[in-house]
């Protein structure tokens, strides 16, 4: 069962792409979904990975919640038909 | 206030005005509508017959019951929705090709050609094509058309307006330069986690209404590209007192900017860059 990233703003240029199917399913982890996620796009690793951990500024959404701060961080649990999202800071206003 | 444009594709205006006659009369069932005609015969701010304004004036014509006409210079199609926004549910704009809102061709050319930037929701021959039933969700699902004004009105008639002594509101608008030698800013795009920021915008008005004294919370952001000098975001508060009016509004702003996601790419005369790059 496959698992959609949506990526935003430098993030979406860089990949080429805003959407992103990997091959991450229920029962595997966030974790598992961004490692899935950097390999099918290299071009994304050093911008979200510092020293192999995911930097201060990135941010992981899960069907809008935030795993870094209101879940398990790269340890979340997926569920089927999760929607991921990876973007930098935000800057509205 | 939803935003319909009729605009024609092949069709002759007797075909366009039934068009707009049976939208209009579908539209008026469910609210207060306003129709915005261009018609680029109008000049000197006369069109024909019995006014007499000349150039640079405005003139309102009363009659009874607040029954009433009006002509003058220079307004936009802007302008007039920006007027009608405070008052009215729906506006139909006829006449204006690509506009930025969801619209209807009418014409035989009406399925083929595609103006950019356009939403066509139908594409009709005549108003014997018009399905008014899948046309008013069509409408109302796409985003509403807000204004500072707009939104002052909306908060003025909350039930709990008769305890209200305060509205307080930011905008938030495009800035050319942050110093004399800055290179001009063109235009700002902004993109929005489709959902999730409408949820979260949602969620921080719902908070923040929940403060003592602090009745209505209106927070409005537009996306897509907002030009130098143009509005970009509204936050509304109507409140009891002053004090937690301007609390309220200053931290719905803050909050706005901080938990949102948008995201600001900026572009120059010079270059283009997402904001978050250059803190």
């Amino acid at each position: 069962m496959p698992t959609e990233w949506k990526l935003f703003a430098d993030l979406a240029e860089r990949a080429g792409d805003k959407h992103v199917t990997v091959d991450a399913a229920a029962g595997d982890t966030v974790g598992d979904a961004l490692e899935a996620l950097l390999e099918a796009t290299p071009e994304l690793e050093d911008r979200v990975l510092e020293d192999g951990e995911l930097r201060s500024q990135i941010n992981v959404l899960r069907n809008g919640t935030n795993v870094l701060v209101e879940e398990e961080g790269m340890e979340t649990v997926l569920d089927a038909d999760d929607e991921l999202a990876l973007f930098p800071p935000v800057s509205g206003g | 206030m939803h935003v319909l444009g009729v605009r024609e594709a092949g069709a002759d205006d007797g075909a366009l005005e039934s068009v707009v006659d049976r939208v209009v009369d579908r539209l008026a069932e469910r609210g207060r509508v306003g129709v915005v005609r261009y018609d680029a015969t109008i000049a000197d701010g006369t069109r024909a017959r019995e006014s007499t304004t000349l150039g640079g004036d405005v003139t309102y014509d009363l009659g009874v019951d607040g029954d009433w006409t009006a002509s003058g210079t220079g307004m936009s199609v802007g302008d007039a929705l920006e007027s009608l926004a405070t008052d009215c549910e729906y506006a139909v704009v006829v006449g204006v090709p690509s506009l930025q809102y969801p619209s209807i061709a009418v014409g035989s050319a009406a399925a083929a050609e595609r103006e950019a930037g356009e939403t066509v929701i139908a594409a009709v021959d005549g108003p014997g094509d018009l399905d008014l039933d899948a046309l008013v969700p069509a409408l109302e699902s796409a985003e509403p058309y807000q204004s500072l004004a707009s939104l002052v009105a909306r908060v003025k008639r909350s039930p709990r307006a008769d305890r209200a002594g305060a509205i307080a509101t930011f905008t938030g608008r495009v800035r050319a330069k942050d110093s004399a030698d800055d290179a001009p800013t063109q235009y700002l795009e902004f993109e929005k986690y489709e959902g999730v920021a409408d949820e979260r915008m949602a969620a921080l008005e719902t908070d923040l209404e929940t403060r003592d004294g602090v009745f209505e919370v209106e927070l409005y952001h537009r996306t897509g590209i907002v030009e130098d000098g143009e509005d970009i975001v509204f936050v509304v508060v109507l409140a009891g007192h002053r004090e937690e009016a301007f609390r309220t509004v200053e931290d719905g702003i803050n909050r706005l900017k901080d938990e949102v996601p948008l995201f600001k790419k900026e572009v120059t005369v010079e270059d283009e860059f997402w904001v978050h790059d250059r803190p």
